[in-house]
């Protein structure tokens, strides 16, 4: 038997994960008040756009920003969230970029792609670029097919 | 290839061929009865689509009702080629092994299909007009136009699988478009390492060919009624002042009136347009097949007793150049 790798594709808005389509994905736990976690939350018929959630550290371990899908909303280092063509891109004060998300819309539908490298609070790779879109690694929900989070 | 166990054979497989995607729609038709057979048969419809790129295929055919996509995204396989096309789809049915498997009766399936039926060594029947399962034993009975047309043929594949078919075109009626749809997605590990014998320089497309008569919205056809290859192009010229496209039927093409390619029927394209009109044709059961997706037609022969004057919306008896020469004398004063 062929081996393969399997996943949830939407027929209205998917991320690229892995190498895969999938509706979300969740890196980490959202739910705690600290420590790690990046949400690429389902987008809903009637939504455009992504939905990402994530709280990320740098290689160190120490804090380095907490971001809505619209804001940051800690932001101890003074990140700039920077408009892309179909997307936004977070980086440090000194320019190094942090974390990108850029949405490609069809006809009928959108894709995200998310690039970044990202550490968790144990100075741990948890993110990282992946030919034009992201490899996870660790605790991880590869696929998520209702929304984590109400808008 | 020879079938051992029955019960190891399951499931629906559509091959998705995404080229010219908004005008040819023969996959997403396929969907729609692929999702139909499967359903009968307990098992799920999957789509393969191999290429590179595919993502937003991949979520179409969700939309259109596929269960599965089995998704093969490699640089190798973005342009076609029939050598690797055929090793890649032959291991993916070996392997996960389908009971039916089905693809579109265009240039692409039927040059791809009959490789890849003998390479797995199982039948396959060629542009089917009709596809049911026979509820005694499950097989897929494939109905295809025999002799010419004359007759329609029940094929099974009883010994063999998959049971392969393509279909033409129009034929079945796609899903609606669905933006909630999910789909379980499968990406195989396949062996992409061989060398091809034949190496692709460049492909263009060509440039003679327009819309195509398949997604014309308003479709003339001719029979042999309308007498003779100089009446025949009033047909063209109809179908220019309504933005439409002709058709015709087999005698018509066998007195050299017009190309093969404008053949509708069993042993021609299946059409679907808006408004479909037919003039100096009589209604054969051949003909007919290739035409019974239009919305309204409207029919002209002078014998009141044709058959597709019963078929038709409008049915109008009289000598098609008579009506017809009156037809494009008004509309070329009214536009």
């Amino acid at each position: 038997m062929l081996k393969f790798r399997e996943s949830l594709v939407s027929s209205h808005h998917n991320y690229v994960l892995n190498q895969m389509l999938t509706p979300g994905f969740v890196v980490g736990n959202p739910d705690l008040k600290e420590g790690f976690f990046f949400l690429a939350d389902v987008v809903q018929p009637g939504e455009s756009g992504s939905r990402i959630y994530c709280r990320i550290y740098d290689s160190q371990g120490n804090f380095v920003l907490e971001a809505e899908p619209d804001r940051i909303v800690t932001n101890p280092l003074g990140c700039l969230r920077q408009p892309l063509s179909g997307g936004y891109r977070m980086v440090l004060p000194s320019g190094e970029p942090l974390l990108s998300v850029q949405t490609e819309s069809f006809a009928n539908g959108s894709l995200t792609r998310i690039q970044g490298k990202l550490y968790d609070r144990a100075g741990k790779l948890r993110m990282e670029p992946h030919f034009d879109a992201v490899l996870v690694h660790g605790e991880s929900v590869l696929w998520l097919k209702d929304p984590f989070r109400k808008r | 290839m020879k079938m051992k166990q029955n019960s190891t054979w399951q499931g629906v497989w559509v091959f998705g061929d995404y080229r010219n995607y908004f005008q040819n729609r023969v996959t997403l038709q396929l969907i729609a009865k692929g999702r139909l057979l499967a359903r009968h048969l307990g098992t799920e419809v999957t789509v393969l689509l191999l290429g590179s790129e595919i993502h937003q295929y991949a979520m179409e055919y969700t939309a259109h009702g596929a269960d599965v996509i089995m998704a093969v995204d490699h640089p190798a396989l973005k342009t076609y080629q029939v050598e690797t096309y055929v090793r890649v789809v032959s291991q993916l049915v070996q392997n996960f092994r389908p009971e039916i498997f089905l693809a579109g009766a265009t240039a692409f399936g039927r040059e791809f299909f009959p490789r890849l039926a003998k390479r797995l060594n199982t039948g396959l029947s060629a542009d089917c007009v009709a596809l049911e399962i026979d509820p005694e034993n499950r097989l897929l009975i494939q109905t295809t136009p025999a002799f010419g047309g004359e007759l329609l043929a029940d094929i099974v594949t009883p010994e063999h699988r998959p049971q392969m078919a393509t279909v033409h075109p129009g034929v079945f009626v796609e899903r609606v478009h669905d933006h909630q749809a999910t789909a379980r997605i499968l990406y195989p590990e396949v062996d992409l390492q061989a060398e091809e014998r034949v190496q692709l320089i460049r492909s263009r497309p060509d440039q003679t060919r327009k819309g195509g008569l398949e997604n014309a919205e308003v479709v003339v056809v001719g029979g042999k009624g309308m007498g003779s290859k100089e009446n025949f192009q009033m047909l063209f010229e109809l179908a220019q002042l309504l933005g439409g496209d002709v058709g015709a039927t087999r005698p018509v093409i066998l007195s050299g009136w017009t190309e093969e390619s404008r053949l509708l029927g069993q042993t021609g394209k299946s059409v679907k347009p808006k408004l479909l009109i037919t003039a100096g044709t009589s209604g054969a059961v051949q003909f007919t097949t290739g035409i019974q997706g239009a919305e309204t037609i409207i029919a002209i022969n002078r014998d009141p007793h044709a058959p597709i004057l019963k078929m038709a919306d409008l049915g109008l008896v009289g000598d098609a150049r008579t009506v017809l020469s009156l037809v494009l004398e008004k509309l070329k004063k009214r536009l």
